[in-house]
């Protein structure tokens, strides 16, 4: 079909994929009371002067109007755009500062953190919040909250990136690489629909067998979600990477990477299973080249798989990587992530209200066991934030509830940093620390033996 | 068909294809770059190879793929004549 409608060459407007996630977001306030949030966590080997970071928050606040803008919808093409009010130049972005007492242990500086991306963003308007502990002549933590309409993960990683060039004086060059407009897609009509059917088609093959799920707790509205975060060192990880090279065949990391976790998943799921005998778990991919860091920065550039896998541990390994990696292939034969992103498209009439009836998260209806995402190497990679070294970067997503369960793979300097996120009441701590244990266990088996060959 | 094709063919065939999925300009793929160089990550990776499958009429993942194969343009070329010509 050609049939195009007007539209401002000067606006962002939503991709389908926007859209998604602030239907996601919709959901997560009207259950939960806080957004579909997230933090990511720069560990710094130094005591970070506020007043420098306040003073680059600024300038980029002024210079990039843009963080401070909200969805509003285009009445004449009815597109949702995300809307930069004159009023947005002069907004701060909230900085708070939490000295510790040299005698408190840092499990109070994950606590701290952990509340700060439980918290609701105060206004339509604020997307971004950082939280600064540290400790006199000490480490500090930095966490930085962002609203997933706003960035995604990777784009969270680059806008700390961003604070870095800009204390480097490189603002002005980089704010002119970053994309700030999009066209609303109100044209190739027959791509979306067809890109319904993809969807419709594998969503109906999802929903044949239900997916094993674990029980969630009555009344989420203020209930949190809880982190525990491990890691592997840049010499582990880069063995995993060869090891899960050879086991899937491929130079590929996620089908052996979800192997691990499902592997380290099954005890948790098989004391309390409810629904169906399979997992099924929905998987973000990250959608852009590593050189668009700046072009992409801003909103969502990522899609969805969906991968399957038996509840019961008869299979050897091997052949649990071998069905991820076929699942793998058989969608992007199919261009599942494209056909959703086509398909999103045309969910963009429907207000969130509406929406969530209908699609509650990636390819809507469906009930997922747990999320999964597993990024490339961090878009911040510097050796330095703000003149103190960058020790490690780390995200804590507030997972959308249900399932209320994610895991989250990071690499940052080549370490990879694992972080379990659950919603409070889906897990009891015990279980979460035994579930952790089990991915740490999981991550490194035949890593160091791989080591001794 | 593909069994004709010589290694400059598959090799300018490659640079087009890879040109294509990544969203490049024409002449930014040489036969001489690293894929990883031109942003080829692991996803496009797998597209590439389904790419490569509809181009080439051969499965590179059945076919059994070393790490050195996919260093460069030149060196995926390669894998690609020696299972087209074996």
């Amino acid at each position: 079909m050609s049939l195009t409608l007007p539209y401002s060459r000067h606006r962002r407007y939503l991709t389908g994929i926007d859209w998604t996630i602030g239907t996601i977001d919709y959901v997560m306030r009207r259950e939960t009371g806080v957004g579909n949030l997230s933090q990511v966590i720069l560990d710094l080997d130094g005591e970070l002067p506020a007043d420098r970071l306040r003073t680059v928050l600024a300038q980029i606040s002024s210079r990039l109007p843009v963080i401070h803008g909200q969805v509003s919808r285009d009445i004449v093409n009815l597109a949702p755009y995300w809307k930069v009010s004159g009023a947005s130049a002069g907004k701060v972005i909230p900085l708070t500062v939490v000295e510790l007492p040299a005698d408190v242990g840092v499990g109070q500086a994950d606590a701290m953190l952990a509340a700060h991306v439980n918290r609701p963003l105060q206004s339509a308007t604020e997307h971004l919040r950082f939280l600064l502990v540290r400790r006199a002549g000490g480490p500090s933590r930095l966490g930085m909250v962002f609203d997933h309409r706003l960035l995604d993960a990777f784009g969270a990683e680059a806008f700390l990136d961003l604070i870095e060039q800009t204390w480097q004086g490189r603002l002005e060059e980089i704010a002119g690489c970053i994309s700030q407009t999009e066209r609303p897609h109100l044209d190739q009509w027959s791509r979306q629909f067809a890109g319904g059917k993809t969807i419709n088609r594998f969503r109906l093959r999802l929903a044949e067998r239900p997916a094993v799920t674990l029980a969630m707790p009555r009344g989420r509205r203020n209930r949190p979600v809880r982190f525990l975060h491990d890691g592997i060192t840049a010499e582990q990880a880069a063995r995993l990477v060869e090891v899960a090279a050879e086991e899937c065949g491929l130079p590929i990391v996620l089908p052996s990477a979800l192997a691990r976790t499902i592997r380290a998943m099954r005890p948790a799921f098989g004391a309390a299973p409810r629904g169906g005998g399979e997992f099924l778990v929905a998987v973000s991919i990250d959608d852009r080249r590593a050189d668009q860091k700046w072009e992409c920065l801003l909103f969502n550039h990522l899609s969805f798989m969906a991968f399957r896998s038996p509840l019961e541990d008869s299979d050897p390994a091997e052949k649990l990587v071998a069905s991820l990696r076929d699942q793998l292939f058989e969608q992007m034969r199919e261009d599942i992530p494209g056909a959703l992103r086509d398909a999103a498209m045309l969910t963009r009439i429907a207000p969130h209200c509406l929406g969530s009836r209908l699609a509650r998260g990636p390819l809507g209806g469906i009930e997922w066991s747990f999320y999964f995402a597993c990024l490339r190497e961090s878009a911040f990679s510097g050796e330095t934030f703000l003149g103190l070294p960058a020790v490690n970067l780390l995200h804590t997503p507030r997972v959308p509830a249900p399932p209320g369960l994610g895991i989250c793979l990071t690499f940052f300097r080549g370490q990879m940093n694992i972080v379990l996120s659950y919603m409070e009441g889906v897990l009891d701590d015990r279980m979460a620390r035994q579930l952790m244990q089990c991915l740490k266990s999981c991550f490194i088996q035949g890593v160091d033996r791989h080591s001794r060959k | 068909m593909a069994e004709q094709l010589t290694m400059p063919a598959i090799e300018q065939r490659l640079c087009t294809e890879i040109q294509i999925l990544l969203a490049l300009k024409p002449g930014d793929v040489s036969p001489d770059m690293s894929l990883r160089s031109l942003g080829m990550d692991s996803l496009r990776f797998v597209s590439l190879l389904i790419v490569i499958e509809k181009a080439f009429g051969l499965s590179l993942m059945k076919a059994g793929l070393k790490r050195e194969a996919v260093q460069s343009v030149r060196t995926l070329a390669a894998a690609i004549h020696a299972g087209t010509h074996p």
